[in-house]
């Protein structure tokens, strides 16, 4: 089995902004990067499905808008950017088609979750994963960033576009309020 | 030290139960690669500004400005150095030749000087002269 090749940033980017090379080193995005945005996706959107059409979506904006990366922050905070706006819409777009209110937004998430076929999840999961949908839709952000993919402040306050301290509060909150939400239902 | 999150993650754990199908991620790779359409790149012009290019230059030049300000600085705050000194006394040595110069240019003041001179030791003569006589 040929090794595969390893994943040189600087080297990516450098071929990203020569034509004859650009697809190639596209190629190498796609592959070093579609796992950790996928479930960074998937834990927005819910469904399967809906986080592979929300990938998709991400890499083609950023493939369209390659020309406008100039590699002044990290390719990684450009694509969390995309993915993250991306999801959002998705979300808002849906939740509009299902003419729902914030308020219903919670129920909206679990009903996902619950047809979701590629979801197992146990009894504890599922609460988990209820207790993460009854957040507010920033703080939502935040807890999965932070939480599953330990993502440190600094690069999260780029992404986002908030500052660190703003984002260690909306963590804690998120917090507090699973640990209640967990407490309340056993 | 116990982190804020420490309570969800020993009952929960970081496992969110979402699953994919099977070679999920290698299959979209192939995929997404295959579905890119053609793009332009423009080329990023990379020739230097005229800041970037003079920019070492100025950089310098404001570090010799700076070393030589502060050596001044320094040597006003020791003012009894030797440099100073040195500088003190040519300084004086200039004043003071000015001062002769003016005084050999100004004629006048010579010669009024010059004539008391001679006028007072013609008088002293005088007195002598009488006094010799007298005594005769």
């Amino acid at each position: 089995m040929a090794a595969r090749e390893k994943y040189d940033e600087a080297q990516v980017i450098e071929q990203l902004r020569n034509q004859a090379t650009c697809k190639v080193a596209f190629g190498k995005v796609i592959e070093h990067y579609s796992s950790q945005l996928y479930w960074q996706i998937r834990r927005m959107v819910i469904d399967h499905d809906d986080a592979n059409d929300v990938l998709q979506n991400t890499f083609l904006k950023a493939w369209t808008s390659i020309d406008n990366f100039r590699g002044d922050a990290k390719l990684s905070t450009w694509l969390y950017k995309i993915a993250i706006n991306e999801s959002i819409t998705f979300v808002n777009k849906k939740k509009a088609m299902n003419q729902m209110s914030i308020d219903d937004e919670e129920s909206f998430l679990v009903n996902q979750l619950e047809s979701d076929e590629w979801f197992d999840g146990d009894e504890a999961q599922i609460n988990l994963q209820k207790a993460i949908a009854s957040l507010p839709e920033k703080q939502r952000l935040v807890f999965n960033l932070r939480y599953y993919d330990e993502m440190k402040y600094d690069e999260m306050s780029e992404i986002l576009g908030t500052s660190e301290g703003a984002l260690k509060a909306s963590y804690h909150h998120a917090v507090k309020k699973i640990e209640q939400y967990l407490g309340e239902t056993g | 030290m116990k982190h804020e999150d420490s309570t969800i993650l020993n009952k929960y754990g970081k496992d969110s139960g979402f699953k994919v199908p099977e070679n999920y991620f290698a299959d979209f790779n192939k995929r997404m690669a295959d579905m890119l359409p053609d793009v332009e790149i423009t080329p990023i012009d990379v020739k230097p500004t005229m800041w970037q290019r003079v920019r070492p230059l100025v950089y310098l030049a404001a570090m010799f400005a700076g070393v030589w300000c502060m050596m001044s600085v320094f040597n006003m705050l020791n003012g009894s150095g030797d440099m100073n000194s040195v500088r003190a006394v040519a300084e004086k040595l200039s004043d003071d030749k000015g001062n002769v110069e003016d005084f050999i240019m100004s004629g006048s003041v010579s010669d009024y000087d010059i004539l008391n001179y001679e006028d007072s030791v013609a008088m002293s003569n005088e007195e002598n002269v009488s006094d010799v006589d007298q005594s005769k």
